[in-house]
């Protein structure tokens, strides 16, 4: 499970809710009983309610991070605090992973509401409203009138819509994105990308994303974060300044989005070439 | 509104759903096909009727002497007589019914069994690390051997029939149950906790499916090992069903006799497979292999 460990709270952090950060993960470090170091001292902090995405070079420790925030893997050293949380039965975490999680024998409504069959009976809304709620999010995410089809089904962009808002459904504090979309092809990428952005704005999720596609990246994220080569620590940090309005097709021709790729690019690129030499090594 | 290059409301997608469509081979490859088939049963049939007329293939081993592999007319008449009663054959019917009652009861018990063990060890690491030898060695061992254990326990009653068909299936279904049970991929069971399920939450409402739709998969080989153990279980204890009239056919050199009723098993284990097969698509539609 998910530590909570409370937040050392000063009484100006009390007060002032809002620029206290949701997570704090300080000097993180992971590696394996044998082999080299994985992380080496990741720092980051999230605000509340915003989208932070890590890009870095292949097999650099992305999904360590991630599977260390998610609790099924203990860091070596370091910590990760987390604010603490007003509703003690709102959900702490969510995560959608790369590989397709949803089950097989359940329509994509049942998919969606997943949590409510899995969630402890204390910790279930009512039926009408847990219907609503799935129903909503069908809705918010254009699986309407696919609600009873079955996996099988669906096309490779409504599965990972359907992930997404199973991922969704319990209204987590934090959700976790590994990697979400990379097996679908450009233009249902980017259609994704404006539905998801927009749900987690809406729902205020605080959320992680961990994607190779720096344009992905961008498109989402309130802050880009480049990670180093591995053993991974925080490189370089951008603020993404698009807001929470933004349209995903006119993004692609901004200026402004095209002047942060290159600038970001350039310092992923050095990582990219590090990690390269150490390969050769 | 958010922008929809990929439009999944549509109502042109709705409509085709993968699994039904089949691609149909075209009319005229079918036909020849079909024609293919016929021909082949003729030649076989004419000589299985025809060869054993020629002496000298007579003289040269049994399997051209009608009197040992009667022939298909004379099969045709029996297998006729064993539905009717007539010509002083007996009715084939009690002894069948004995043997797909059997079989099929088996199924059903060493199914559910086998299931259940199966959906249990695949959950529990340490319980499957510990009965891992003995499974395999009960694996390895011919479960025919056992027939005579099991006949001195129930004695020679329809329970030792159903008995020995519960033993073999029973393996059948708890290495698909099992298999199923842990080939779960990882992050299937890791969602489900991260959403908040619990290990007893994960076994029913996750695990149990998987190891189901496995275990239905087996069906029609559970079915057809189920009638094969029974049949020998019959054929060795010479009590009942149709394994007892094959026993008795060959004691007696009744040749025609022997493959009518090889012949009407052949006809039980088309159909049963058969229905297996209906219900596995039925119940796992959304199984994709």
């Amino acid at each position: 499970m998910i530590k909570e460990d409370s937040l050392k709270q000063s009484s100006v952090a009390v007060k002032d809710r809002a620029i206290q950060p949701l997570i704090e993960i300080n000097d993180l470090s992971f590696s394996y009983v044998e082999g080299d170091p994985v992380l080496a001292g990741v720092d980051v902090t999230i605000e509340p309610g915003t989208i932070v995405g890590v890009v870095g070079p292949s097999g650099c420790g992305k999904s360590t991070l991630l599977s260390i925030l998610a609790g099924l893997v203990q860091p070596t050293r370091g910590s990760v605090v987390w604010a603490p949380e007003d509703d003690a039965t709102r959900h702490p975490i969510s995560m959608m992973f790369q590989g397709d999680t949803l089950l097989p024998w359940l329509t994509v409504k049942q998919n969606v509401g997943l949590h409510y069959k899995l969630a402890d009976r204390r910790l279930r809304p009512p039926a009408t409203a847990q219907r609503e709620r799935v129903e909503t999010l069908i809705r918010l995410a254009g699986l309407n009138g696919a609600e009873d089809r079955f996996p099988y089904q669906l096309s490779g962009g409504m599965r990972r819509r359907t992930s997404f808002l199973s991922a969704v459904t319990p209204g987590p504090r934090t959700l976790l994105l590994d990697e979400p979309f990379s097996a679908l092809d450009e233009p249902t990428r980017i259609s994704i990308h404006q539905d998801v952005h927009d749900v987690i704005k809406q729902e205020r999720i605080t959320t992680l994303l961990i994607t190779h596609d720096l344009a992905e990246a961008i498109s989402l994220s309130d802050k880009v974060l480049v990670m180093t080569a591995r053993p991974a620590s925080v490189f370089k940090t951008f603020d993404i300044p698009f807001g929470e309005k933004r349209k995903m097709l006119e993004l692609r021709e901004d200026p402004e989005f095209l002047r942060l790729y290159g600038e970001i690019w350039e310092q992923l690129a050095t990582q990219i070439q590090r990690a390269e030499a150490k390969k050769k090594k | 509104m958010t922008t929809t290059l990929e439009t999944p409301a549509g109502a042109a997608q709705l409509a085709p759903m993968p699994a039904r469509t089949r691609v149909r081979k075209p009319l005229s490859r079918r036909l020849t096909v079909l024609i293919g088939q016929l021909v082949v049963l003729v030649v076989g049939l004419s000589a299985w009727q025809f060869l054993p007329m020629i002496p000298a293939l007579q003289s040269l081993s049994h399997v051209f002497d009608s009197y040992f592999v009667s022939s298909p007319i004379k099969v045709a008449t029996t297998v006729f007589n064993l539905a009717t009663g007539s010509d002083n054959v007996v009715l084939i019917w009690p002894y069948m019914g004995q043997t797909v009652f059997a079989s099929l009861v088996g199924t059903l018990i060493g199914l559910t069994l086998g299931a259940l063990a199966g959906l249990v060890l695949s959950n529990f690491a340490f319980l499957s690390d510990v009965m891992r030898p003995f499974i395999v060695a009960a694996n390895a061992t011919p479960r025919v051997a056992l027939i005579p254990v099991v006949v001195i326990i129930f004695g020679l009653s329809i329970t030792t029939s159903i008995a020995i068909a519960v033993l073999v299936v029973f393996f059948v279904a708890f290495f698909n149950a099992y298999e199923g049970g842990t080939s779960i991929p990882p992050q299937i069971v890791q969602n489900a906790r991260l959403l908040g399920a619990s290990n007893v939450r994960i076994l029913f409402r996750v695990r149990l499916q998987y190891a189901l739709a496995w275990t239905i998969t087996g069906l029609p080989l559970a079915v057809t090992f189920a009638i094969i153990s029974v049949v020998t279980g019959e054929i060795l204890t010479g009590y009942q069903g149709t394994g007892y009239l094959l026993s008795t056919a060959s004691t007696t050199g009744n040749a025609s006799l022997t493959f009518g009723v090889v012949f009407y098993l052949a006809v039980i284990g088309l159909v049963i497979v058969m229905g297996a097969e209906v219900v596995r698509r039925r119940v796992l539609h959304w199984w994709a292999k």
